[in-house]
């Protein structure tokens, strides 16, 4: 009994275990990869390549990569510090600012389904919304001076300062805001219900980015609105990312004709080896590097697979101790039923009969577990999120913090061959450990079992 | 075989009484159920070796029945589970139905002991998860293996019961072992020696734990499936009371057969 419980806990953690790891890194994959696009061209830094559109011309012109590639979006992405007042207290932030075009960069995807407003959806631009205008127009008219704007006293002594860069007063640049760049989340309410979160930002509303320039990197400003924001629910990305036009960025940088990336999507992801090779094979001369979306995030992946690795082990390894608990279990039973055993020598089992009831008795103890255990595990999956909140209620504490991950619930995932390869384990293990003790039943020699009383 | 001109004329009309049906000719080619030659046997224990048995030459006609006495500790029950196939031999030949048997593989020697011989022991050994009716059918069950069972159930059961009616024990049937008083277990006991329909039964001091009636009453049983159906039985007994009802007694001295006397027919 105990054994089938062992057995049971064993397989029902494995399952669970597995599914929410799996949710987790099917989850991250697909936003991953739908951030990512399938294949990017990259270049070696920030100074990116020359002439993306002859590049692009240059990779269709190939029969066999223009029938297969749906669409191409060049990128040029740089570190950049971003600025804005709330309730005139300055927040900076450094940012990962990329410019691209609106158009072709939705195409590739995994753009335009993180955009909250509806009508970008459809038409992607970084344009101000009407209301966005108002707003615009409303600050400015005002114009009142941020608090921390307020220069230091200066010394008279000191050269004067550089001019100020070059600015649109009346027009500025729309740009599409990382979520988690404009808003903050609102920790007052506790552990109990939604967490809020605080906007910080209005459509509308000024920031002002500070990124390098040119060679010598010289350092440039300029004023944006926020058009729109980026929630794809990876904090990573939703923390850090900042869109606008590439060829606004382009100018900034003084990199026109410049980009850093080229993002390609292909019709059928299946394709991607080929695509790749023949990729390489076209861009061989180029300082660029072609990598699928998996390869750029390996080191992310591949922590995933390993901890997943690490995880299995150790749980086959609770099977293991239920494993020694059948082992122990049986030795027993072996020994207490010398005599039984014995008898049913006597009659005329065959070793292989003895054999077959102890190993049938050790794959039931398997069978029944893991079926329990499957039961079980397949339950609390479904479950979970109820389960994490009654544990975090009666324990106050959050078992799954959603700010980390941004995912509302947690996410899994039941890979049917999993709990198959996990039950099948776990039968060859009852089936394993129970083999000594039926060995050791029938090579018993019955007289001995039979002699006395 | 030569032996066959030696044959005491006791066998003939037991053999006939057996099998009235065999022809003359059939009768006076058959072999002896059992024959044993030169048997040695020496329990090893680490240290010491413990001989038993020092070439006991012994055979059971078909349909004898034979009480095999000696002192405690002569060999008895050694001599009658090497005969049994539950154990293995030092030295010497055993043939069964003039088939050696000693040497075959243990498979074959399963087979044997499931479907040839019958047990009966002193301490009954009963398996006490069991039904009565459960033990009886244990040995059908050992030889069908679990899908033989399935279809050979039914049959077994009724075969089973009849048994157990005419043991006496119809009314005992669903009762585990630790229900029965001794008398019962045995007859249990015997009933599954049976099922099998053996064709030598070996029973080891089967009244030894019993009291006088219930003894009686099982050597009255042996001796009346002796009789009726001409069951070939082995029996080590201390009774020399329950001697008296067999053919022949073997005695068993200091791992030697030292003699044997022909009861006159009771
Ligand atoms: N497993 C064993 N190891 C050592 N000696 C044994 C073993 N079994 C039986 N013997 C010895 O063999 C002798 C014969 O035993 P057994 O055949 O049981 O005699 P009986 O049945 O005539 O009383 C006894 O002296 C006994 O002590
Ligand atoms: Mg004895």
């Amino acid at each position: 009994m105990l054994c089938i419980v062992s057995v049971m806990l064993g397989v029902a953690t494995l399952i669970v275990v597995n599914s929410v790891m799996n949710g987790f890194s099917t989850k991250l994959r697909d936003r991953l990869h739908g951030l990512l696009s399938d294949i990017v061209i990259e270049a070696y830094d920030y100074d990116g390549f020359q002439d993306p559109k002859a590049k692009m011309a240059n990779i269709m012109a190939d029969p066999f990569l223009a029938k297969n590639i749906e669409a191409m979006a060049p990128t040029l992405e740089i570190f950049a510090m971003l600025q804005y007042a709330y309730h005139d207290v300055p927040f900076t932030r450094s940012i990962r600012l990329i410019g691209i075009d609106a158009q072709s960069r939705a195409k590739v995807g995994g753009f335009t389904e993180f955009l909250t407003q509806p009508e970008r959806k459809t038409t992607p631009s970084f344009e101000l919304t009407q209301e966005a205008k108002v707003r615009q127009a409303k600050n400015h008219v005002l114009d009142r001076k941020p608090a921390y704007f307020q220069e230091l006293p200066m010394d008279p002594s000191a050269p004067p300062p550089p001019d100020p860069p070059p600015s649109k007063p009346h027009e500025p640049q729309g740009l599409i805001i990382g979520h988690a760049i404009a808003h903050f989340r609102d920790r007052t309410q506790g552990s109990e219900g939604q967490v809020k979160d605080i906007r910080a930002l209005e459509p509308g509303d000024d920031v002002i980015i500070t990124t390098v320039s040119g060679q010598k990197m010289a350092p440039v400003v300029d004023r944006f609105a926020v058009a729109d924001y980026f929630r794809s629910e990876m904090s990573e990305y939703d923390s850090m990312y900042v869109f606008v036009p590439i060829e606004h960025l382009q100018k900034l940088r003084t990199m026109e004709d410049r980009v850093t990336s080229i993002l390609v999507r292909l019709k059928d992801f299946d394709q991607v080896p080929k695509v790749i090779k023949r990729l390489k094979e076209i861009l061989k001369n180029e300082p660029v590097e072609v990598q699928t979306w998996e390869q750029k995030q390996g080191a992310l992946l591949a922590a995933i697979r390993v901890e997943k690795g690490i995880l299995n082990i150790l749980l086959f390894m609770i099977i293991g101790v239920a494993g020694f608990g059948i082992l122990a279990i049986f030795t027993m039973i072996v020994a207490e039923k010398t005599k039984d055993i014995g008898i049913l020598k006597a009659l005329g089992a065959s070793r292989f009969g003895v054999m077959q009831i102890f190993l049938g008795y050790g794959l039931l103890l398997g069978l029944v577990g893991c079926l329990l255990g499957t039961a079980l595990g397949l339950a609390i999956t479904q479950n979970i999120n109820e389960i994490e909140s009654i544990i975090g209620s009666i324990t106050g504490q959050e078992l799954f913090p959603r700010d980390i991950y941004y995912f509302d619930k947690i996410p899994t995932d039941v890979h049917p061959m999993g709990v198959f390869l996990v039950n099948i384990g776990a039968v060859l293990i009852a089936v394993a450990f129970s083999l000594i003790p039926s060995f050791r039943a029938a090579s018993l020699n019955p007289v001995r079992a039979l002699r006395y009383e | 075989m030569s032996d066959l001109v030696e044959l005491p004329p006791r066998q003939t009309p037991n053999a006939v009484e057996v099998a009235p049906w065999l022809g003359k000719a059939q009768l006076l080619q058959s072999t002896p159920v059992v024959s044993v030659h030169g048997l040695k046997k020496a329990y090893r224990t680490h240290i010491h070796s413990v001989p038993v048995l020092h070439g006991v030459n012994l055979e059971v006609e078909k349909g004898e029945f034979i009480s095999l006495v000696g002192q405690s500790g002569s060999g008895k029950s050694t001599l009658l589970h090497l005969i049994g196939l539950l154990d293995v031999i030092d030295g010497g030949e055993i043939h069964f139905e003039g088939q050696r048997i000693d040497n075959l593989a243990t498979s074959n020697r399963d087979r044997i002991r499931n479907e040839a011989f019958g047990f009966v022991f002193q301490f009954y050994h009963l398996l006490p998860e069991l039904t009565a009716l459960e033990n009886v059918l244990l040995p059908l069950m050992i030889g069908n293996g679990p899908l033989g069972w399935f279809f050979a159930r039914s049959k077994a059961v009724s075969l089973a019961k009849g048994l157990l009616d005419r043991v006496g024990l119809s009314h005992r049937m669903d009762h585990k072992p630790r229900e029965l008083s001794g008398g019962e277990m045995q007859r249990t006991a015997l009933a599954r020696a049976l099922i099998t329909k053996p064709r030598l039964l070996l029973a080891d001091e089967p009244t030894g734990n019993l009291d006088d009636e219930s003894g009686s009453e099982v050597i009255r049983l042996l001796r009346t499936l002796n009789r009726e159906e001409g069951l070939t039985i082995l029996m080590v007994t201390h009774n020399l009371e329950i001697t008296r009802d067999t053919d022949r007694i073997v005695r068993l001295s200091k791992g030697l057969v030292v003699n044997e006397e022909v009861q006159p027919a009771a």
